[in-house]
């Protein structure tokens, strides 16, 4: 399943890269994420009338 | 003037600190990608090429070998092959590299210092005459000419394609350089290339880009070079 | 608008447009000049050769742009922040300076055309990268005809109001003149060249352009709907939000056959897949006030304005979103990049999102200027509209008729070569295709002629007595 190096040189992004969604789901996660936490951060702002 | 939002979704702040974010992000991803990237596509050396080091981009001297551009059945698209001694065209596999050698211009062992001075003068007369923006290189510029990207492995170039009968030289390094100096001496169809005062000096130098570049590796760009033959085009 | 009374910088801002519009008529020209080229290729062949033509109608495009850009940052700067331009002198002074070096490369490249293959030639007559061609020395030059526009930027909105649109464009304005600089250096390694070079040209129309247009855009909604601010605003950041982050990494999508690494084709893929997602967003938002303000019986303060605004929003949708998606997936692009696939997308992308609105934003300088509080539509204005408009599309469609060609002919079924190549130029669709597309070229010249006649003379044929709600009527 895993394979360390899917390309001619192997590096960590082509490590992540293992199938044909991999890498671009985990980088869409990482910058989507936090806005969830930037998202209720505002809504306690909001509530406490800020 | 700022009513007061009722929801997170309509609130400017959230929308504002979202696009610092996400931008942010992005951008410091791109650089770290791009870090990576360069790292890979460093120009390889004439020692790489002893060592039989795969690089995407190899070193120049590349032009005392043979090119081929193969199916690799492990990346599932075709790639250059530098030197290989035999490499079987049907099952596209490869048991040696960075062996069998190819002359140019008469000489097959060309200095890293030589190859790199004929691959500099080569790219600055690419730009120079603007090539890009009749042909593509690497498949960007413009359409009104074919791609040159593996324009070196191309049959009509070879000893028994058209265009090397056509300008008479018996090696395709000088057929191609006398066509360079030429082109509109040698029209291959009503659409020709105009002159744009190639010297013989740079002309070579070209040639010699042409054959390095179609040693890069571009993830088997373009499919299925050369490879179909005799295919029927009824509407023609 | 204040009358008659401008700001010296919304002077400053028409010098900027008037040498955009001529700029752009000398892009048309030489278009036609290329197009011509396919079908009679002896046509001034060593004389004036496609890659001249070609040349010039590209780089003309891109500069003519970057004046509309300047011009309409002038304009709207003074009367977001309040205060006239600091530095309108300077700004001047810079805006003669490039005139006069725009005017030196392109007759340069007109008539000496190519060099030897030094770097002399480089630094001289050309450097021979695709729409950024010229030569160093006017490299050097315009960085410091930027650096110049920046600063009087940033020295107005300090000390003037600082608006949400002001500080999206104080952004995005100086991470675009900054990625300039990746593409003003020289390699031999042509694969590190072409990744940089895709830093400026992609990094430029698919993100910080299009937060300018973002900006620019919610500007001229104010300003002809009076659309509400704070609706407008959480748009443009919400824009911000997509735009950067779709485009930033949709970059990608240039990296799949350049010698670059495999795992750019997941990245080019997935990310650029979501950039027609915020010009939906603009689509939607554009219709939307309209719609809001007619409900209110507002009426349109600049129909041309307004009208131009919409085609834009319209035509960045269909020609970048649609038409950059079509090919943008690398299963596609390895058939169809290097093909008319990348013109038909370029010719409706560059149209739809960023000429549309430049003459948006030129029209709505034409009120100004005249002091007038209302613009209506005159008739040679919607000739001009409906004839560059329809002709743009219908050049789409034909260059993307002899693209399909190209792709099945050439690289579907004869291997991308040399003989592939003029075997799939030759086919009739393929030729059918650039005849359509020389045809509707001559009915934008047409457009073009009629637009710059009523550029001229809009203000003088505006009705004596405008009533309110007729010119909200008057579009339909
Ligand atoms: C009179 C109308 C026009 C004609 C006849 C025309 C013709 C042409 C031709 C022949 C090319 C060269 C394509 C090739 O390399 O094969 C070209 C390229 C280009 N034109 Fe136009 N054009 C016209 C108007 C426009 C307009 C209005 C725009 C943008 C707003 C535009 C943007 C471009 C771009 C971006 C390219 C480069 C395309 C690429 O490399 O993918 N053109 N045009
Ligand atoms: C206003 C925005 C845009 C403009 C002005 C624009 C313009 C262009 C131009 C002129 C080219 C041809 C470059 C060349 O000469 O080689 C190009 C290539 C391309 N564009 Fe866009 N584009 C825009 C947005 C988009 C979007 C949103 C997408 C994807 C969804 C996209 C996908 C592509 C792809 C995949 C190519 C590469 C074609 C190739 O070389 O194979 N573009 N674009
Ligand atoms: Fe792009």
């Amino acid at each position: 399943m895993f394979e360390p190096c899917t390309d001619i040189v192997c590096s960590f992004w082509s490590m992540l890269n293992q199938g044909p969604m991999t890498l671009t789901i985990i980088l869409h996660t990482l910058i989507v994420l936090p806005m969830i936490w930037i998202y209720f951060d505002e809504k306690k702002k909001l509530q406490s009338g800020e | 003037m700022e009513n007061k939002p009722t929801s997170v979704w309509t609130s400017n702040r959230f929308w504002r600190r979202s696009a610092t974010w996400i931008t942010g992000v992005a951008a410091v991803l791109l650089i770290l990608l791009t870090f990576d990237s360069m790292g890979q596509m460093q120009m390889g050396t004439a020692e790489d090429i002893q060592n039989k080091v795969t690089k995407r981009i190899p070193s120049p001297v590349v032009i005392n070998y043979k090119i081929d551009y193969v199916l690799d059945p492990y990346r599932g698209h075709e790639v250059p092959i530098i030197g290989g001694k035999t490499v079987d065209s049907a099952t596209g596999k490869v048991s040696s590299k960075f062996e069998e050698k190819e002359k140019f211009f008469g000489r097959d062992d060309w200095s890293e210092e030589e190859a790199r001075a004929l691959i500099h003068k080569g790219k600055l007369t690419i730009q120079a005459k603007n090539c890009m923006d009749c042909h593509t290189l690497l498949g960007n510029g413009a359409y009104y000419a074919p791609d040159l990207t593996k324009a070196w492995l191309d049959p009509a170039w070879s000893s028994e394609g058209p265009l090397q009968a056509m300008t008479g030289a018996n090696s395709k390094e000088e057929a191609m350089a006398t066509f360079l100096q030429n082109p509109d001496k040698y029209p291959t169809h009503e659409r020709m290339m105009p002159n744009l005062g190639i010297t013989p000096e740079e002309a070579k130098a070209v040639v010699a880009y042409l054959k390095f570049m179609s040693a890069i590796d571009t993830n088997g760009f373009p499919r299925n070079f050369g490879k179909i033959k005799g295919a029927v085009d009824a509407r023609k | 608008m204040q009358g008659n009374r401008l700001y010296e910088g919304q002077k400053l801002a028409l010098k900027y447009f008037t040498v955009a519009i001529v700029l752009f008529g000398a892009q048309l020209l030489f278009g036609l000049i290329a197009a011509i080229q396919y079908l009679y290729p002896s046509f001034l062949f060593n004389t004036l050769d496609f890659s001249i033509a070609r040349m010039v109608h590209i780089n003309a495009l891109v500069v003519w742009l970057l004046y509309a850009m300047i011009g309409a940052v002038y304009w709207l700067l003074p009367d977001e922040a309040g205060v006239e331009v600091v530095g309108v002198k300077l700004g001047t002074l810079a805006f003669y300076i490039l005139t006069a070096a725009v005017a030196v490369v392109v007759l340069v490249y007109i008539f000496v055309q190519v060099g030897p293959g030094n770097e002399m030639t480089l630094w001289l007559i050309t450097e021979g990268r695709e729409y950024i061609e010229a030569p160093r020395w006017a490299d050097i030059g315009i960085v410091a005809v930027v650096l110049v526009f920046l600063y009087n930027v940033y020295a107005t909105v300090l000390k003037g109001k600082h608006s949400g649109i002001l500080v999206v464009l104080m952004a995005d304005l100086i991470a675009l003149a900054g990625l300039y600089l990746a593409g003003m250096f020289y390699t031999d390694n042509i694969a590190v060249d072409q990744y940089w070079w895709w830093w400026v040209v992609h990094l430029w129309v698919e993100a910080t352009w299009e937060v300018y247009v973002a900006a620019v855009g919610g500007y001229i909604l104010i300003k002809t709907l009076n659309a509400n601010r704070q609706v407008v605003e959480m748009w443009l950041w919400i824009e911000v939000a997509m735009m950067f982050g779709s485009g930033i990494l949709g970059l990608g999508h240039h990296y799949f056959w350049i010698g670059t690494p495999e795992y750019w084709w997941e990245i080019g893929a997935l990310f650029s897949a979501l950039e027609p997602v915020p010009l939906v967003g603009l689509f939607v938002h554009v219709l939307y006030d309209w719609g809001k303000e007619r409900g209110k019986g507002n009426s349109i303060k600049n129909i041309p304005a307004f009208a131009w605004l919409t085609v834009e929003t319209f035509g960045n949708f269909l020609g970048a979103g649609v038409w950059g998606f079509m090919h943008t997936l690398p299963q596609i692009n390895l058939y169809t990049h290097g093909t008319q696939w990348p013109a038909a997308h370029g010719h409706l992308a560059f149209f739809g999102a960023y000429v549309a609105i430049m003459i948006s934003a030129i029209y709505l300088a034409v009120q100004g200027k005249a002091g007038l509080k209302e613009m209506k539509m005159t008739k040679a204005g919607w000739w001009a509209i409906s004839l560059i408009t329809v002709g743009v599309l219908l050049m789409t469609v034909s260059l993307t008729l002899s693209a399909y060609t190209q792709t099945m002919v050439e690289r579907g079924m004869h291997g991308a070569t040399w003989e592939g190549y003029f075997i799939a130029q030759a086919n009739k669709w393929f030729v059918q295709g650039m005849g359509w597309r020389l045809a509707s070229g001559l009915a934008v010249v047409a457009g073009y002629a009629l637009l710059v006649y009523d550029l001229l003379t809009v203000t003088k044929k505006q009705p004596a007595e405008v009533t309110e709600g007729e010119a909200a009527v008057q579009t339909a």
